[in-house]
C-alpha cells in the first residue's frame, strides 16, 4: 500500500475501463493486506485465498460503484470484511458469547504466570489465531482491523458499517474477551 | 476512582490515548486495586501479543488467478452475448422466412385480400382468417403428418443437442475460471 495515491487513482480509472492489468496493478499493491485480513478472520491459508481472489473479482465487478472520495483501501477491506463474516456465519463456528458478561478475575496476581513469557513457549502465531477464533465473525473483522491495520475506529466504523460506538463498545468486549482467554490459556498451560 | 471508570482508562491507555492526569490517577489506583492491576496486566499482556502479530503475505500466484478469472469471466460474458445474438438473429431469420409463405397459404385461401378489404368488416375477416389457419393446419397435418412428425423429432433432437453443447462450453468456461 506504499504506491502513491494518484498513481492508484490512475489505475483504477483504467481499471473501470476494462484495463485488466491496471487491475492487476491493484490487486498487487492491496494482495498482502486483503490476504491477511482474510487469514486474520477465517484462520487458515486456502480459504483466505480463496476469499482474498473473490474480494479482489467483487471489487473489480463492482468498480462502478467506488466513490473516489473514500479511499480504495476502505472500500476494499470493506468488500473482503464482509465477504468473510458471510463465510463464517456459514460455517456455524460456536464462538464464545461474548455478549454475556465476564466474569470478574480471580487469578494472575502476583504469582500467577506471566502470558508473556509463556507465549515464548509456543507458536506465537498459532496462538493469536487461536485466540482470534473464539471471537464472533464481525468482532474478528474489528480486531483485524485494529490490530493489523491501526485503523482508526472511524475508519472501522465505515468499513463494517457500523457506528463508531458499536465499534468501541465490539472492541472493548473483544478485548477484554481475548484477554481473558489468555490468562485461561497461561494459567492452564502452568498447570498441566 | 471507581473501578468501571478505571476499566475505561485501561483501554484508553492500552491504545495510547489517556491523558497524563488519567494516568496518574489510574496509577494511584492500581495500587489500591488487586482487581483492576490484574485487569490491566492481562490487558497490556494481550495487546503485546497482537501487537507483535505480522502481516501473513499473500501467496505468490494470487495476482495471476485473480487477472485470469476477470478475464475469463470477460469471455464467458462475451459468449453468453454472442449466444443470444445468435438465436436473435436466428429468431429473425425464422419469421421472415415463416411470413412469406404464411402469406401465400391466406392468399390461397382468400384471407389475403379479406384483411386488405378494409376495417368493417375486420371481426367476419378475422373469422375467415382463423377458420382458413385451422383448414390449412388441419389439410397440411393430414397430408403430411409423417413428415411433420419426422420433421418435429429432429429439429427437437437439434435442438436438445445444441443446447447439451452450449451447457456444456458454458460450464467448461465457469469450471476454468
Amino acid at each position: 500500500m506504499e504506491q502513491n495515491v494518484a498513481e492508484e487513482e490512475q489505475w483504477i480509472a483504467a481499471a473501470r475501463k476494462g484495463d485488466t492489468a491496471a487491475f492487476g496493478r491493484l490487486v498487487e499493491a492491496y494482495q498482502n493486506p486483503v490476504y491477511n485480513l482474510a487469514y486474520r478472520m477465517l484462520g487458515n491459508g486456502p480459504e483466505a485465498e480463496d476469499a482474498a481472489q473473490e474480494a479482489f473479482i467483487r471489487a473489480y465487478k463492482y468498480l462502478d460503484s467506488y466513490d473516489p472520495k473514500r479511499p480504495f483501501s476502505t472500500w476494499l477491506f470493506s468488500i473482503a470484511s464482509h465477504y468473510c463474516i458471510d463465510q463464517l456465519r456459514r460455517r456455524r463456528i460456536d464462538w464464545l458469547p461474548l455478549h454475556e458478561e465476564i466474569a470478574e478475575p480471580v487469578r494472575l496476581a502476583s504469582a500467577s504466570p506471566n502470558p508473556e513469557a509463556v507465549v515464548t513457549e509456543r507458536d506465537r502465531e498459532a496462538w493469536i489465531q487461536e485466540l482470534m477464533g473464539t471471537l464472533s465473525p464481525t468482532d474478528r473483522a474489528a480486531v483485524t482491523l485494529h490490530y493489523w491495520y491501526d485503523c482508526p475506529y472511524d475508519e472501522i466504523a465505515e468499513v463494517l458499517d457500523l457506528t463508531v460506538s458499536a465499534v468501541k463498545s465490539r472492541l472493548y468486549r473483544a478485548r477484554r474477551a481475548l484477554a481473558e482467554e489468555m490468562e485461561g490459556e497461561a494459567y492452564a498451560l502452568q498447570t498441566s | 476512582m471507581r473501578c468501571r471508570q478505571a476499566r475505561d482508562l485501561i483501554m484508553a491507555r492500552v491504545d495510547s490515548q489517556i491523558d497524563p492526569e488519567g494516568d496518574r490517577a489510574l496509577e494511584r489506583h492500581l495500587e489500591s486495586c488487586d482487581t483492576c492491576r490484574l485487569e490491566w496486566q492481562k490487558m497490556r499482556a494481550m495487546d503485546n501479543l497482537f501487537r507483535s502479530a505480522t502481516v501473513r503475505p499473500a501467496p505468490p500466484h494470487l495476482r495471476t488467478r485473480v487477472v485470469h478469472r476477470i478475464e475469463r469471466r470477460g469471455q464467458a460474458r462475451r459468449a453468453v452475448v454472442g449466444g443470444v445474438t445468435l438465436a436473435i438473429g436466428a429468431s429473425a431469420l425464422a419469421v421472415l422466412m415463416i411470413i412469406p409463405i404464411g402469406w401465400s397459404l391466406f392468399g390461397s385461401l382468400g384471407a389475403a385480400p379479406a384483411l386488405l378489404a378494409g376495417a368493417g368488416e375486420t371481426v367476419a375477416q378475422l373469422l375467415i382468417l382463423f377458420t382458413g389457419v385451422t383448414r390449412v393446419l388441419v389439410a397440411l397435418l393430414d397430408r403430411f403428418a409423417l413428415p411433420f412428425a419426422a420433421l418435429a423429432l429432429g429439429s427437437l433432437f437439434a435442438a436438445l443437442v445444441l443446447n447439451g453443447l452450449w451447457i456444456a462450453t458454458l460450464r467448461r468456461l465457469r469450471v476454468a475460471r
